[in-house]
């Protein structure tokens, strides 16, 4: 009887000891030792990522669904993301107005060679801050940082004037020549970003190369510039998305002629009626639904080609930004 | 007399050894920032100080001095307000920003499954957020948010913030979708600023026993401070330089009528910078106190 009861108890607490043993690791499995390892905070970080995700695609979702729809759908209220009909007349309507292929051209060529030559210039700017002797150095990283700050607004009719007697306007000059200089767009902070990463690389690779009898130019071209490679493509990446959607400056500075796609955006609502001249300038909220999706298709025409060089390069964009280490 | 100009072409010679590659590299950059940045700048303030009137052949200046600055704040009805909405909706949505960017970029900081698509995903604002093509979408409706008005939030916003500052908070919170959109560069930056932690930190105090919570408090937050710093500058210049701005359309379209004029507009630009350049000069002066007493702790 007694050891009955006693082989009860024991069998009991065995069963306890194994059910709390069991339960620590579902504890363990739900809650995670890190922050990031537990079913919970796993389900949790899904949730709220998910959600803001969601809000990042929804524009992009809209564009495209608006930009799918035909008359009778835009019009119809009921038809809300998925349309009854897909139609492609609203893409080849946006091609027309844009005149896709040349503003194409334009933007392409702008983009292209000011982002690689602010590769080249804000690399070289930024390698003789953290690395040559400069007289000045911290004085001249104050101008840096005060050419970031100040907005084109205030400096912009001045400048229309220098490039006008430069006689760079309407061409892309007027983008190219301030690149060359290490005055293109953002170009301070290019130039910061380099000059963080050069501060990060390790001075005895620099110091071998010039025993081995290397100048400097051959210095900088043959090993810091391969070296900072993923540090260029960050760079090169912010900088052709940069100018591929500026609008101020080429509103400015590219009146007629030569325009690029941003500006062609703008001025679709009278390509497209030419007869609401003016109306629509001032009441943009009240533009009306045809019009509306072909100005969608318009503007999916234009990220189209900088999210298929996004998603070409971001593998190594992810990475290389995390390497660049801007540290202050 | 001769020993001494030697010594001077000495010095010279070796200054220009010193100098000359140093200056060669950043040669483009000077002569770019004397033409295409000095003289504007210069310019400008040379013209926020008279009238300037369009002639044939190029601009009529008349003197004014302070006429132009006095008549932004005394004369102007539109310009003063503005500023300051703009400034209130400003000192509310950089916090917002800034802390968003940071909890999102903990988030992807964290190791799971799929995090590389959801990685790739959060990039995308940064092709988006700065184009005109963002503006479109905005004006037709494509960012609103449903929740404002299904939940009748303005009466209670009204009633717990009160009078004047509800209406501010309700602009900012009928943005809340663009303000998700302007945060990509800023996740960015403090994503790459979390691999300048070294991972042994975290199992140093792991061991030690602290929790996650302690660990973030302790280690991930003040590791990150010079990256909040960069964001917070980044942040503001963004919003300063925003295409939806109203300051800045006010200035463009002063720019253009004929009795106010370039004058006036370079009058009103250096009156906004001189307001983003003091909100910029605190916050700078804010963190590198807070870095300072940090460093001394180490």
């Amino acid at each position: 009887m007694n050891t009955d009861i006693r082989y009860e108890k024991a069998k009991r607490r065995i069963r306890g000891l194994i059910w709390s043993r069991q339960s620590q690791k579902v504890k363990q499995l739900v809650m995670g030792r890190n922050l990031s390892d537990g079913l919970l905070a796993k389900l949790v970080i899904y949730i709220l990522l998910s959600i803001v995700a969601y809000l990042y695609l929804q524009p992009l979702l809209y564009m495209i669904s608006t930009m799918l729809k035909n008359i009778s759908d835009l019009l119809d209220p009921t038809v809300k993301w998925i349309p009854r009909q897909i139609t492609w007349e609203n893409l080849s309507k946006a091609f027309d107005g844009l005149q896709y292929p040349e503003a194409l051209r334009n933007t392409a060529a702008i983009a292209l060679s000011c982002s690689i030559v602010q590769v080249f210039i804000c690399a070289m700017t930024g390698y003789a801050l953290a690395r040559l002797a400069v007289p000045f150095k911290g004085v001249i990283t104050g101008l840096i940082i005060l050419t970031f700050l100040i907005p084109p607004e205030v400096i912009v009719i001045p400048l229309y004037v220098i490039f006008s007697r430069l006689g760079l306007l309407n061409s892309m000059f007027v983008f190219l020549i301030p690149a060359v200089f290490g005055q293109g767009l953002k170009g301070a902070l290019f130039i910061l970003i380099f000059r963080q990463f050069f501060h990060a690389q390790p001075i005895s690779l620099e110091e071998a190369a010039k025993l081995d009898g290397a100048s400097v130019f051959r210095l900088f071209f043959r090993i810091m510039l391969p070296l900072a490679r993923s540090a260029c493509l960050v760079v090169f990446l912010f900088s052709f998305i940069w100018y591929w959607n500026m609008y101020y400056e080429p509103s400015m500075f590219l009146a007629k002629g030569f325009t690029p796609l941003s500006i062609r955006l703008d001025n679709l609502d009278n390509v497209l009626n030419p007869s609401l001249l003016g109306h629509t300038a001032d009441s943009p909220g009240t533009a009306n639904p045809v019009t509306e999706a072909t100005k969608m298709a318009a503007a999916f025409l234009i990220i189209l080609p900088p999210i298929l060089v996004f998603m070409f390069l971001q593998r190594w964009f992810v990475t290389g930004i995390e390497r660049t280490g801007i540290v202050e | 007399m001769n020993k001494v100009q030697s010594h001077k072409k000495q010095a010279l010679l070796h200054s220009s050894k010193r100098y000359g590659t140093g200056m060669l590299f950043m040669l483009p950059w000077m002569i770019g920032f004397c033409v295409f940045v000095a003289i504007p700048i210069g310019w400008s303030m040379f013209m926020s100080l008279h009238k300037v009137a369009v002639v044939p052949g190029g601009f009529k200046y008349t003197w004014l001095g302070m006429q132009n600055y006095r008549d932004a704040f005394l004369k102007d009805n539109v310009f003063p307000i503005e500023l300051i909405t703009y400034f209130e909706q400003m000192l509310l949505m950089i916090p917002i920003i800034v802390i968003f960017a940071l909890l999102i970029s903990l988030l992807l900081n964290q190791r799971f499954p799929g995090r590389f698509l959801y990685r790739a995903l959060f990039f995308l604002p940064v092709i988006f957020a700065t184009g005109q093509v963002l503006s479109e979408l905005f004006t037709q409706g494509a960012g609103d948010i449903p929740f404002l008005d299904q939940y009748n939030l303005e009466p209670m916003v009204k009633e717990y913030v009160g009078g004047e500052f509800a209406t501010t908070v309700m602009d900012v919170l009928s943005r809340v979708v663009l303000i998700l959109w302007y945060s990509g560069v800023q996740i960015l930056i403090f994503i790459a600023g979390f691999q300048t932690v070294s991972p042994s930190n975290y199992e140093a105090v792991r061991i030690d026993g602290a929790s996650p919570w302690d660990s973030f408090w302790k280690i991930t937050l003040p590791a990150s401070l010079p990256f909040i710093s960069l964001n917070v500058l980044y942040t503001i210049i963004d919003l300063f330089t925003f295409p939806l701005n109203p300051v800045l359309k006010h200035i463009k379209d002063n720019m253009f009528k004929v009795d106010t004029g370039y004058g006036y507009a370079s009058a009103l630009a250096w009156i906004y910078f001189a307001f983003i350049f003091v909100l910029i000069a605190v916050v700078m002066w804010l963190f590198s106190r807070s870095m300072k007493s940090r460093g001394g702790q180490r």
